[in-house]
């Protein structure tokens, strides 16, 4: 076997395991589970765009999911808009509140910028809180909005299983992971990594760095609200805490950090590690000690930093190069000889 | 009008002024040296022609046109290019990458294979290494990227800041002689530089800046053989 057709092989086996899932798998807690971690690896990856990228590390990304789970939400509940729709005007607006937080704070260095989105995050949540209405949408302050599941079906993105939600967050998941890979691979993808690292050397080439990062951010907050519809459909229930919070922006980034920020692989791998910690410790400690995933996460953020900067996608890439190699090596020697 | 002209800029960070009504020119095919000591302003000064930085009062014209106050990305379409001090590669990039970035904007971008060639036949060694990461290269061949990036954007006037840093001697006469190549075919140079024999040696005139004052200019040999700076700067 080739190294390439190892890796092929690879790839449709993580396929078919994705896709045969739920078919084997009855349990409708693990499926929730599972449809959490696609979520946040969806989430994060979409994070990455700007944090990985672009070289700086927002901390406030449930902005964006909460600008999407609300913006579908009302206009569905008041206006009986298909929350498909919905999404893409949620989307919409997440871009341009991207923009307009960007382009003020993308010329703040390090913490000055983490600390301004989160400033930010946190005054949209605090608003959200605080109202009742705004102008003729009901938001219903710190109750949050819920979803009577009455009319079920594709149309109104609304299902009595769980399996529809598994599949739409899986190709969601995909989607953003070959977009993703694309961008890498394109000058964007070259600019906003010359320009993360090196700003002053990237401007002296002509490389218009902060249009670079305004486009990432613009398509990482538009991807991210859609996360944000997908979630109040899945629960057809949020509020503030649930899509908001600065748990979820911290644990999104902490995914990233985790995982290996600025690598395709890295997202996915983090939320593959962390999710089961976050869902377990909730599960077991919730009651006694609420946020002790934070915690968690926190301590493995120290370790990771401390013995693999650059997440822990390196390693793993390294071992299943060496396997691949291994595997290639072999049978290419059994078939000259 | 002169290819370049600077006329009476100040610069400053915040409050504190760092160049002081500072005029120079350079004429097409020329190559000028800026000399002078640790903070003299010699890379502030860079940084101003580059639009990284803008001068508060002055202006600065560019084959006749002002480019004060424009951001660098146009600055860098006029074809002005700044290889900024202390190399500043992009690490975790191949030098291929490192030098496809050079190549950003639209004039360069159209003749971007052909640079290419054109660069790593100017330096053979970087062809050799073309898809080895950036941050992997000895410091020689680091400052080998740094200018061949600059030169993949398709410089008329290129700016280097202190190529000769942190070089082993004959690395230093390697690289004063690839600069030497590329003024002869026909790329206008400013070269900012502490190694003033070496960069005197192959300039057609100097500037001599002094707690961000010219305090001297004239022919390179003329300054060669100054008493001035033969005592401050050449240590005879
Ligand atoms: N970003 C900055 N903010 C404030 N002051 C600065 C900044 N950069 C440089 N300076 C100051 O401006 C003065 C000139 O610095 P500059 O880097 O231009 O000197 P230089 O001639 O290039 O020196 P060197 O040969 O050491 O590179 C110095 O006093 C320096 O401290
Ligand atoms: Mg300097």
């Amino acid at each position: 076997m080739t190294r390439r057709s190892i890796n092929q092989s690879a790839c449709l086996l993580v396929a078919v395991l994705a896709l045969g899932l739920p078919l084997v798998m009855r349990s409708a807690t693990y499926l929730h589970i599972l449809i959490l971690l696609y979520f946040y690896a969806y989430l994060t990856t979409s994070w990455n765009l700007v944090g990985g990228f672009a070289g700086v590390l927002p901390l406030g990304h449930a902005a964006f999911v909460g600008i999407g789970a609300y913006t579908s939400t009302i206009l569905y509940l008041q206006y009986g808009v298909s929350p498909w729709l919905g999404m893409l005007v949620g989307g919409i607006l997440a871009t341009l509140v991207g923009i307009l937080i960007g382009l003020p704070t993308f010329k703040m260095r390090g913490a000055y910028f983490a600390l301004a989105t989160i400033a930010f995050a946190e005054g949209i949540r605090v608003m959200i809180e605080n109202i009742d209405r705004l102008g003729p949408f009901v938001i219903n302050g710190p109750r949050g909005l819920q979803i009577p599941p009455l009319k079920l079906g594709l149309s109104n993105f609304m299902f009595a299983v769980k399996e529809p939600y598994y599949y739409i967050i899986l190709i969601m998941l995909a989607a953003v992971l070959l977009l993703t890979y694309c961008i890498s691979r394109s000058k964007l993808g070259y600019y906003l990594n010359a320009g993360g690292e090196e700003p002053e050397a990237a401007m002296a080439l002509g490389v218009n760095v902060a249009r670079a990062k305004l486009i990432a951010m613009a398509m990482s907050s538009f991807l991210t609200a859609l996360a944000g519809t997908f979630y109040a459909q899945f629960t057809l229930y949020i509020h503030p805490k649930s899509v908001v919070s600065l748990d979820l922006s911290f644990e999104i980034a902490f995914i990233a950090l985790i995982g290996g920020r600025g690598s395709i692989a890295g997202p996915v791998l983090g939320a593959l590690l962390l999710r089961p910690v976050s869902d377990f410790s909730r599960i077991y400690f919730g009651d006694t000690v609420p946020g002790l995933h934070l915690i968690i996460f926190g301590v493995v953020l120290i370790l990771v930093m401390l013995y693999q900067p650059r997440g822990l996608q390196e390693p793993l890439t390294r071992l299943y190069n060496r396997l691949v190699d291994r595997l290639a090596g072999t049978e290419g020697g059994e078939a000259s000889a | 009008m002169s290819f370049l002209q600077v006329n009476g800029i100040d610069v400053r960070y915040g409050d504190v002024q760092v160049i002081f009504e500072l005029s120079l020119r350079v004429e097409e095919g020329e190559v000028v040296s800026i000399i002078g000591g640790n903070g003299a302003g010699k890379s502030t000064l860079l940084k101003t022609l580059s639009g990284l930085l803008e001068p508060s009062t002055g202006e600065i014209l560019f084959e006749g046109r002002p480019i004060h106050g424009s951001p660098p990305e146009v600055i860098v379409e006029r074809g002005i290019i700044h290889v900024p001090e202390g190399r500043r590669l992009f690490s975790l990039m191949s030098v291929r990458d490192n030098l496809i970035v050079g190549a950003y904007n639209s004039r360069a971008d159209k003749a971007r294979e052909e640079t290419l060639e054109e660069v790593y036949r100017l330096f053979p060694r970087l062809r050799e290494r073309e898809s080895q990461m950036a941050m992997t290269l000895s410091g020689g061949e680091q400052q080998m990227v740094a200018i061949a990036r600059g030169l993949m954007a398709k410089p008329k006037l290129l700016m280097l800041d202190e190529p000769s840093l942190g070089l082993a001697p004959i690395l230093i006469k390697m690289i004063f002689d690839t600069v030497r190549t590329i003024a002869q075919q026909g790329t206008t140079v400013l070269l900012v530089e502490q190694d003033v024999k070496h960069s005197l040696g192959l300039s057609d005139r100097g500037y001599v800046l002094e707690h961000g004052r010219i305090v001297l200019e004239g022919p390179a040999r003329d300054l060669l053989n100054d008493p001035h700076i033969k005592t401050a700067y050449l240590g005879m």
